[in-house]
């Protein structure tokens, strides 16, 4: 499951986001945050992802918010984060 | 049916609705059903980007702040010039620091996604002469036999009793849709962003995507929707042309190439306004004329900021 989610996303990083212009507001981008949060926390992780999207809003000034390891509650800095401000 | 999106359903339907009885006053009593409820699908664009402009401008001033923050941006380029994630990294947190963040943000292209998929089932009830909010009895039927240069509004390329009409019409929408994608996507690319955000290697993966990988994907995707959506769709995007070629040549992005294009022009201008001092009189008699309407433009623009 998580794989697959993983996969999804791989794919729209590569074929569907360069297409558009950046718009993310956080550094990593949504996508790679939710990549990330899956792969570390599964079920919990996709609703952190979805939170994630609700934040990246018109109102919100973004900033730097990485997902932390379970453990020890360090930045997972992931080596493929996505380019500056895509989704 | 979804619970959940009901109220959408109902306010889908509703603006449809409106639109349609808005436009019998306006054609007159007998009016041709077709014309208004493909004009109906189009007000329904309209009313939600109007919706949407107020988040748009937000974003186009946080744009304009950026011209503040040049400098700083500059030294970031340069402190991590080998480094592009650390140089996105820093840059988003110079923009939380100025509380200034020029980014579109990613929820709005979520949130209009159930909206989509309310007119996509809205449209498909008329096919299946299934009632959803407010789109029910004689509209139902009327609204069956509504018509977008003879493709049936609730008909896709691929349904069995879609003649060669509709065909034709949903690959002419197909190709619209990919082409306003295509240009929108490049002059924005190409005019509209500042330099340091298009690396070459990104230009030219964005171009190949656009040119080949998106007509693919609204094809396939394309063929399954009604023409009304793809009416939707294609609105959709000629507004989004239409305001991005505005903003580009009105009110572009600080450090964009669109940005340079204006300011060389401005200073073209006051120059020209400038010289003919020395020239006839009547020139000059000409130019304040000219001068007048940008300069009360501007304060008019500053003032809309402050409220």
């Amino acid at each position: 499951m998580r794989k697959i989610f993983a996969l999804l996303i791989k794919f729209y990083q590569s074929w569907i986001s360069p297409a558009f212009a950046p718009r993310c507001k956080y550094y990593p981008s949504c996508s790679t945050y939710a990549s990330d949060a899956v792969s570390e926390y599964g079920a919990k992780g996709l609703a952190m992802a979805l939170w994630r999207l609700v934040r990246c809003n018109p109102w919100s000034h973004g900033g730097v918010d990485y997902v932390l390891t379970k453990g020890t509650k360090t930045p997972i800095k992931t080596a493929t984060t996505s380019m500056n401000g895509r989704i | 049916m979804g619970s959940i999106l009901d109220p959408l359903y109902y306010a889908v339907s509703w603006v449809m609705v409106t639109f349609h009885t808005l436009l019998g006053y306006v054609f007159g009593e007998d009016s041709n059903e077709s014309i208004k409820w493909s004009l109906s699908i189009i007000g329904l664009v309209i009313v939600i980007r109007i919706i949407l402009i107020p988040l748009f401008v937000k974003q186009i001033k946080s744009q304009r702040a950026l011209t503040a923050l040049q400098p700083h941006m500059k030294e970031i380029q340069k402190k991590y010039k080998d480094d592009r994630q650390k140089q996105s990294e820093e840059m988003m947190k110079l923009y939380k620091e100025h509380k200034t963040n020029p980014l579109a943000s990613c929820f709005p292209i979520l949130a209009q996604a159930p909206i989509f998929f309310a007119l996509f089932t809205v449209l498909n009830g008329i096919a299946r002469d299934v009632p959803h909010g407010v789109l029910k009895g004689d509209l139902l039927i009327s609204a069956q036999d509504a018509r977008f240069f003879g493709a049936n509004l609730s008909n896709t390329f691929l349904s069995s009793d879609s003649n060669t009409q509709t065909k034709l019409v949903t690959v002419l929408l197909i190709i619209f849709m990919s082409a306003t994608t295509f240009i929108t996507q490049r002059q924005l690319m190409v005019k509209g962003m500042p330099k340091m955000d298009s690396s070459n290697n990104m230009m030219l993966q964005q171009q190949k995507i656009m040119l080949y990988v998106f007509p693919v994907i609204f094809a396939v995707t394309g063929v399954n929707f009604p023409v009304g959506v793809l009416i939707y769709w294609s609105t959709t995007n000629l507004w989004t042309f239409g305001q991005q070629f505005y903003v580009i040549k009105r009110n572009p992005t600080p450090g964009s190439p669109a940005y340079e294009e204006l300011a060389k022009k401005r200073e073209l201008k006051d120059k020209n306004s400038g010289l003919p001092t020395t020239d006839e009189p009547g020139t000059t008699m000409v130019d304040p004329a000219i001068e007048q309407p940008r300069q009360r433009q501007q304060p008019s623009k500053k003032k809309k900021k402050k409220k």
